[in-house]
């Protein structure tokens, strides 16, 4: 018996390639369609032949483009880190919001640049990071001391608890501080409007930093799906692995809302999505959620801004929106 | 078994009620009277016991001692009590009900749909009259528990835990609702709404005080009359059949019942979460007694719980006034938490 | 022959107050029940078995009318069980279902007490009545020994009678009880079938028991019932119902049915494949 006869039959290289032509369209849309529409060539024109003086081109650059790119890796990231907690805590309803990393990361965020008003591009997404990483521990300790340990039910229990917890510091943090309230107010609900260059630079690393950790665990997250003292059995290391997907998890935690605030559901919505097709191997879901994620915040946000135009609502109001009712139908189904 | 029950056995009317529990209650009613008391005293204007007791038997040492007393903080004390009253009773039916103790009207989504409805209409209808705010409380409140009731059931045995997680989901999506009105509105209504959503008393003067005051007694003779079905409630829906009760008629009225004390206060003084969670708990730890007593224990304190969350409010941060609501989280979020890790998860209703 | 013979069983046409007639139950489209009729035979001890998913809960569900029935009746004293105001049945007849949970917290004496439900009212919240026949019960069930303890703090069989205590504060002729001994050693199952049984005897109730062992119920019962698949396959005096004939047919299970020399009841012990079969298979591989 020769190692290869377990590698699964790999399937013809359609899907992927599929995958990255609707990105791809989708990303165009985006940067295509807003207050006025550009047509798609003119699109393609600023991108490959840029003219400074074109109206078009500028709105394209600096605007629209920035903002497709964020809302591809935000997407991705959330989507990413979403599916690795579902993996990693076995719980179908885990989401970086849900257990409480998003809020934990927003309240570092606004205690530090609103009580402490350091604002430097380069701390943001390192304080979110201990932030988001502090919510965690707390929010899974609570939970494993509980009669039962970290149930699925339990957990999302202590997430809720430390959830409102922060959300009332944050709120009080904004009503000691009326001048970060209206500055503040919309980056709270999770925008893509607004990401500062600066913050987006110094966020990318952590962003790649925890795509490429989510990779490489991505075979060892398949097995300890499957049961922790299943996944020991078979030799994983299973205290390392965990840590490894924390530290993914909040960097890309970090990210995300360093650059565009607290925006929940993308990551609990996107990796079930992504399972009906691609199964239960991690080395699948990972990739894919990443692509998922990307597209589905692209057309999201393409709807925030143009449902209601000329106002705009903030895309964390839309994936809630969105999100919420499809938790409600997984807790239906699933439990 | 007579040892420490104040006890009548024959004739008409009979009860037998422990001494230990109409002990406590007398206490926390003291207790309640002080917070008053310091709740009068203490503001930006401070002013003497002495000075507070003149004023409220209509002997006011000054003008200005009158104008505090009776038309700020007077009335926005008994405000607090009053809600905190309300959302108590409301938690302590839906435990009972549910059979689960985490459940609580701001859990379950209750006081979101209520606190919907209500920024919704300060937000897009200003005009309308504060008269009207209760009404669409208890329709927004109704409305989602009818939803997550909906949502959750399952004939086969529906999970409690399944109710909270789908009111938690529901909750989200109704905040996000809610947010979407706030972020949208002009800013001065937003902000005004905002406030109100964070579960504020301190605005309350003596119109939300006849209304919560309203309530309490109007819906006091329907607690009274459930004190007895909530008993036979908590032994299970098969076994309360069995004891003569019916079962799903009595279920829904008594949810409607808490749908109803919550929204009553969620209306005038926004959502002030776990106080219905805690303040039922508390009053188990405080005296041992049946259904009836708990639940008059479990108003004395969820009356002293916002009472004190809104005295805090005012002081800790002076001039900035932090609501009741955001204290009451600080407050009830460690002692939900205690609760999470001694109460095994159950899955049963 | 000892101890145990005919004379002591209930006439097979004695009173009936509990009828069932014809009945189906089911949640949705299927019925678990279809088609049972059966004759509550007063002051005895009737046992209800049958395998898993034969309907025997979702009949003593049905008969303590906690699910209604799809067609036929059931009558209490002669008249539908589903007519009458539910507090008046609760005065003759107390259920007690599988698996009850008690409210955290509670001592004995006061989940003994909740029986009195259907005889208190607003005004009437605890007389002298309710007093006496909470303590009557304790004493009856053998709990007093614990009455200020908590629930939870006791062992699962004295659990099990505490429950018991409960329905029998009810004060009822009749009590329907839904798998009591399941999930308890054998001894105390043993111990809480003698207490049924004596409750049954000394105080002329009328007791219908769902029982999941076979040799319990055949131990105990007056009056066997065996269910399959919905309908009562077999139902009499013990001695005509426990045969080898019908535990095949109810259970498939192969048995033979020997008699205890010290109390003439019946017993089953289940055909079991000597080794020599066992090696004989193999040698024939």
């Amino acid at each position: 018996m020769t190692a290869s006869s377990f590698r699964p039959a790999r399937r013809p290289g359609f899907a992927p390639l599929l995958a990255l032509v609707v990105l791809a369209l989708a990303f165009a849309w985006h940067v295509s369609v807003g207050a006025r529409t550009i047509p798609l060539p003119v699109v393609a024109e600023a991108l490959l032949s840029y003219d400074a003086s074109v109206f078009e081109h500028v709105v394209i650059v600096d605007l629209r483009l920035p903002r497709a790119l964020l809302a591809a890796m935000v997407g991705a990231a959330l989507a990413v880190s979403g599916a690795l907690m579902q993996g990693v805590t076995r719980n179908p309803l885990a989401d970086p919001g849900i257990l409480g990393l998003l809020i934990g990361a927003s309240f570092a965020v606004v205690l530090v640049v609103g009580v402490f008003d350091l604002a430097a591009p380069a701390l943001i997404p390192l304080v979110a990071a201990l932030g988001a990483v502090i919510a965690a521990m707390a929010v899974w300790g609570i939970a494993a001391a509980a009669p039962g340990g970290a149930m699925p039910l339990t957990l999302v229990l202590s997430g809720a608890a430390v959830t409102a917890f922060l959300a009332a510091l944050v709120t009080i943090a904004n009503l000691l501080d009326e001048q970060s309230f209206e500055q503040l107010r919309v980056w709270m609900t999770g925008s893509l409007a607004g990401a500062q260059g600066g913050v987006m630079l110094w966020a990318l690393p952590w962003l790649c930093c925890g795509l490429v950790v989510a990779l490489a665990i991505a075979r060892q997250v398949t097995a300890l799906a499957m049961g922790e003292e299943t996944a020991t059995g078979l030799g994983l290391n299973v205290g390392r692995v965990k840590a490894l997907a924390l530290f993914a998890v909040v960097a890309l935690t970090a990210a995300t809302v360093a650059m565009a605030g607290p925006m929940g559901f993308v990551g609990l919505v996107v990796p079930h999505v992504v399972r009906l097709f691609a199964g239960q191997d991690y080395r699948q879901i990972v990739p894919w959620s990443a692509l998922a994620g990307a597209g589905y915040l692209l057309v999201v946000d393409v709807a925030a801004r143009m449902v209601l135009a000329p106002v705009e609502i903030s895309t964390g109001l839309v994936t809630a929106l969105l999100g919420a009712p499809i938790f409600v139908w997984l807790v239906r189904a699933r439990l | 078994m007579s040892a420490g029950l104040l006890i009548r056995l024959d004739g008409p009317v009979t009860y037998a009620l422990p001494v230990h529990a109409l002990t406590v209650l007398a206490v926390l009613l003291g207790l309640t009277c002080t917070l008053v008391v310091a709740s009068l005293m203490a503001g930006s204007y401070p002013l003497e016991a002495t000075e507070v007791v003149m004023t409220l038997a209509g002997r006011a040492p000054s003008d200005m001692a009158q104008t505090v007393v009776w038309q700020f903080r007077f009335p926005r004390a008994l405000a607090a009590l009053a809600a905190g009253a309300l959302l108590a009773l409301s938690g302590a039916t839906l435990q009972n009900v549910t059979r689960n103790p985490l459940a609580d009207p701001s859990l379950v989504g209750v006081s979101q749909g209520a606190g919907l409805a209500v920024v919704a209409a300060m937000v897009a209808w200003p005009e309308l009259p504060q008269a009207m705010r209760p009404v669409l409380a208890f329709g927004g409140a109704l409305a989602v528990a009818a939803l997550i009731q909906g949502i959750a059931m399952r004939r086969s045995g529906g999970a409690t835990m399944r109710f909270i997680l789908t009111g938690i989901g529901v909750a989200a999506f109704v905040s996000a609702l809610t947010s979407a009105f706030l972020t949208y509105g002009q800013i001065d209504r937003a902000l005004s709404a905002l406030g109100w959503l964070a579960g504020s008393v301190h605005a309350a003067g003596w119109g939300e005080v006849a209304v919560l005051g309203g309530a309490l007694l109007c819906l006091a003779p329907a607690l009274v009359m459930a004190s007895r079905p909530m008993a036979a409630m908590r032994m299970g829906p098969e076994m309360a059949v069995g004891l003569g009760l019916r079962v799903g008629r009595t279920r829904m009225a008594l949810i409607t019942l808490s749908v109803a004390l919550a929204a009553a206060a969620v209306a005038m003084v926004g959502p002030i979460g776990f106080v219905g969670l805690v303040a039922p708990h508390l009053a188990h730890r405080l005296a041992r007694c049946g259904v009836g007593l708990h639940l008059a224990l479990s108003a004395a304190t969820g009356a002293l719980l916002v009472g004190a969350a809104d005295l805090a409010g005012r002081l800790a941060f002076a001039p900035v006034q932090i609501p009741a609501g955001l204290v009451t989280a600080l407050i009830g979020v460690p002692l939900f938490v205690w609760l999470l890790l001694r109460t095994q998860a159950r899955a049963s209703l | 022959m000892t101890g145990y013979n005919n004379s002591d069983a209930p006439e097979e046409s004695a009173a009936s107050c509990l009828r069932v007639a014809g009945v189906a139950v089911g949640y949705g489209d299927a019925p678990i029940v279809r088609d049972v009729s059966l004759d509550v035979l007063d002051g005895a001890l009737t046992v209800l078995v049958g395998p898993n998913g034969s309907g025997k809960s979702t009949l003593m569900k049905a008969m303590a009318r906690v699910l209604p029935v799809r067609s036929g009746e059931i009558r209490l004293d002669g008249r539908p069980i589903g007519a009458m105001p539910t507090r008046e049945v609760a005065k003759r007849l107390a259920l007690l279902p599988q698996g009850p949970i008690a409210p955290e917290g509670l001592r004995v004496r006061e989940l003994v007490a909740q029986g009195r439900y259907p005889h208190q009212s607003l005004l009437r919240q605890w007389s002298r009545r309710d007093a006496e026949a909470v303590e009557a019960a304790m004493q009856a069930a053998d709990v007093i020994g614990f009455a200020d303890r908590p629930v939870s703090e006791l062992s699962g069989g004295q659990r099990q009678r505490c429950w018991i205590a409960m329905v029998l504060a009810q004060e009822t002729d009749i009590l329907l009880l839904d798998e009591p001994t399941t999930f308890l050693d054998l001894k105390v199952q043993v111990d809480l079938m003698r207490l049924l049984r004596r409750i049954a005897k000394e105080d002329g109730r009328t007791l219908v028991v769902v029982l999941h062992e076979l040799n319990v119920a055949a131990a105990f019962a007056d009056h066997l019932v065996m269910m399959k698949e919905g309908r009562i396959l077999a139902e009499g005096h013990v001695e005509r119902v426990f045969t080898a004939a019908n535990l095949r047919e109810v259970f498939g299970l192969e048995a033979n049915v020997l008699r205890d020399p010290a109390s003439g009841r019946p017993v089953c012990m289940p055909v079991v494949t000597s080794d020599a079969d066992v090696m004989s298979r193999i040698a024939a591989q």
